[in-house]
């Protein structure tokens, strides 16, 4: 994992000269990839680390991109004031709704996700409360304002959206270095050891679904902003299984897999439109094919992420 | 309340009618070294799941320093103090053996849940000591020079020795381990010995199942005996090695030794 540090400053640097050398479809492209690599960092907290099936995760970052949408078109609140609540808002949402499911094992979590994401569809697709626009969803989204000042070149929503995406991969090292990063990983490896050894399961899993949801929602405020408008399909079952798709092609809780994964569902298609019919067809070949190749992964996570300290006294 | 640490008072445990525990009563001393056998399917595992509350018991109590624990959750049980390894080896193969052993420290550590996103210095320290203390149990047991190979990778004899270290980061007052010797050879299995006995010296005590005769014989303190789920004898080695109930039960069971 040490090695995913390197990877990670790199490609930052990258991420963040790149506007010097795009124009503003080129901004476009790599805005989206940002905010879905966001997205996908996210599932890969609850998929990856703590080994929970979540299948219904687009239903997190709709969370985020309606609550930025609903606050400022119905309620005229400034961008960054829904911001918050975009995070907020997921997150209680996800240890609710996580909360009553979080025992159940692999598949018949996986299930009863995917059946969250379908009634979030129903529910914002139906307008329930009037607030959601229903199939045409909601658009007309103010520019972002701090001070006056207008944030609305492509430019500007590209660096808000790598703030945050940099910030993302802060958070996910603070956690793979601390007590509970590592807590996820032992449940996710075994949990009855993991039990044995002093580890209260269910909440780690829910501080997973709670942080994941948090960072999704975050998301989907980035991507409300940069549509300037939000509608059902965005958020559904498909897009769920892309992003869980994603984390277990790229590769668990490994950061090049799952820019890769990213990079590949997200990014080709919108460079190469003639892609993007056959996306699925080659998406879908490439998962089987994982799959069977490398079950663990395209890049898969390598472990042994210990201090330099403990490595020293290796004569022996 | 008494000098018993543990005590198993009239415990059964059933499996959909069948007993697998019967009315079964035992008391471990502090400082014990204390030895479970019985042949095959007698229930000790059982027992042992019993106790860590991986299983509830459907009769009877289990009492730790005093209270009443059968039905809290096995965390909670650990972090009691009572901690142990597996017959069935259970680590988490594809980590390094120093993240593995680090899993003991989970208890002991006191980050708390805003640490997972912001490190703090308090927090920083605290992982810096748990990180050092699995430094020296990898010194102790040997393991230094496989910090960070994936425990799943090593031998046999090795992941005994990883997940012993492991539940000894929690700093236990009860170890429990669950077939110790199986599966080593006789070198790793004097060695082992030994150091059960180190780890006793330092305070920790040991309650364990073994089927190798020898080791048990002049490793443990005390010794109960079950079959059937029942106990049939207990006592030092001595009284136990010839008690003609037990030599009746091995030789009717067939087992090995
Ligand atoms: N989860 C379970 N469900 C049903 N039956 C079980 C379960 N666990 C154990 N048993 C049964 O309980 C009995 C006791 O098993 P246990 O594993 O405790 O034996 P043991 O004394 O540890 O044997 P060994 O020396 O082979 O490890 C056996 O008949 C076993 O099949
Ligand atoms: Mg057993």
């Amino acid at each position: 994992m040490r090695q995913s540090y390197k990877i990670a400053i790199i490609f930052l640097i990258v991420m963040g000269f790149f506007p010097l050398f795009s124009n503003s479809a080129w901004l476009a492209v790599g805005t989206t990839f940002l905010i879905y690599a966001i997205v996908a960092f996210s599932q890969d907290i609850i998929l990856g680390r703590a080994g929970a099936f979540q299948m219904g995760h687009a239903l997190f970052f709709g969370l985020g991109a309606y609550t930025t949408a609903i606050l400022n078109v119905h309620y005229g609140v400034p961008i960054i004031y829904t911001f918050i609540p975009a995070i907020i808002i997921p997150l209680f949402i996800g240890i609710a709704l996580a909360g009553p499911i979080i025992h159940l094992k692999g598949d018949y979590l996986l299930v009863a996700t995917i059946g969250f994401n379908i009634i979030f569809i129903q529910v914002i697709q139906n307008d329930i409360f009037g607030l959601t626009g229903g199939p045409n969803g909601i658009f007309g989204i103010d520019v972002v304002r701090i001070f006056g000042v207008e944030f609305m070149s492509q430019r500007a929503i590209y660096y808000m959206s790598f703030t945050l995406l940099a910030l993302t991969l802060l958070i996910m090292r603070n956690l793979d270095g601390s007590k509970y990063g590592r807590a996820m990983f032992y449940i996710n490896k075994d949990d009855i050891a993991a039990q044995s050894m002093g580890i209260n399961v269910r909440y780690y899993k829910l501080y997973a679904f709670a942080l994941g949801s948090a960072i999704a929602g975050a998301a989907g405020s980035m991507f409300a902003i940069q549509y300037s408008a939000v509608s059902p399909e965005a958020f559904n079952v498909i897009q769920s299984i892309m992003f869980f798709t994603i984390v277990l092609v790229g590769g668990s809780a490994s950061l090049p897999g799952v820019l890769i994964g990213t990079f590949v569902m997200f990014v080709l298609p919108e460079i190469f439109r003639e892609f993007q019919t056959a996306r699925y067809l080659v998406f879908g070949l490439a998962m089987i094919l994982t799959m069977i190749l490398r079950p663990r992964g395209v890049w898969p996570v390598k472990f042994g992420n210990i201090p330099n300290y403990l490595k020293k006294k290796d004569t022996k | 309340m008494s000098d018993f640490l543990l005590e198993i008072k009239n415990v059964s445990k059933f499996f959909h009618g069948l007993v697998a525990i019967d009315d079964l009563s035992m008391k471990v001393k502090k400082g014990q070294i204390y030895g479970i056998i019985g042949p095959n399917g007698a229930g000790k595992t059982t027992l042992f799941n019993c106790i860590t509350g991986l299983y509830k018991p459907e009769k009877g109590d289990i009492m730790w320093e005093g209270k009443r624990i059968n039905g809290i959750a096995p965390y909670k049980i650990a972090e009691l103090g009572i901690l142990r390894t597996f017959q069935t080896i259970r680590l988490f193969s594809e980590m390094s053996v120093a993240e593995n052993i680090m899993s003991g420290r989970h208890i002991k550590s006191n980050q708390r849940w805003y640490n997972g996103i912001i490190h703090t210095p308090s927090m920083i320290k605290d992982e810096k000591k748990n990180w050092l203390k699995v430094g020296e149990l990898m010194d102790f047991f040997e393991l230094r020079k496989y910090a960070t190979t994936p425990a799943g990778d090593l031998s046999y004899g090795l992941q005994r020795r990883i997940e012993m270290a492991r539940a000894l980061a929690a700093e236990p007052k009860l170890l429990i381990l669950d077939e110790p010797a199986a599966g080593l050879n006789e070198n790793e299995t004097i060695k082992l010995a030994q150091t059960i006995r180190e780890v006793r010296d330092q305070g920790v005590t040991i309650l364990m199942i073994e089927h190798d005769m020898d080791m048990v014989m002049s490793l443990c303190e005390y010794i109960t005996v079950i079959n059937f789920g029942a106990k049939i004898s207990e006592g030092e080695p001595s009284f136990v090695q010839d008690d003609p109930v037990v030599v009746e039960a091995y030789i009717g069971s067939d087992e090995d030794e």
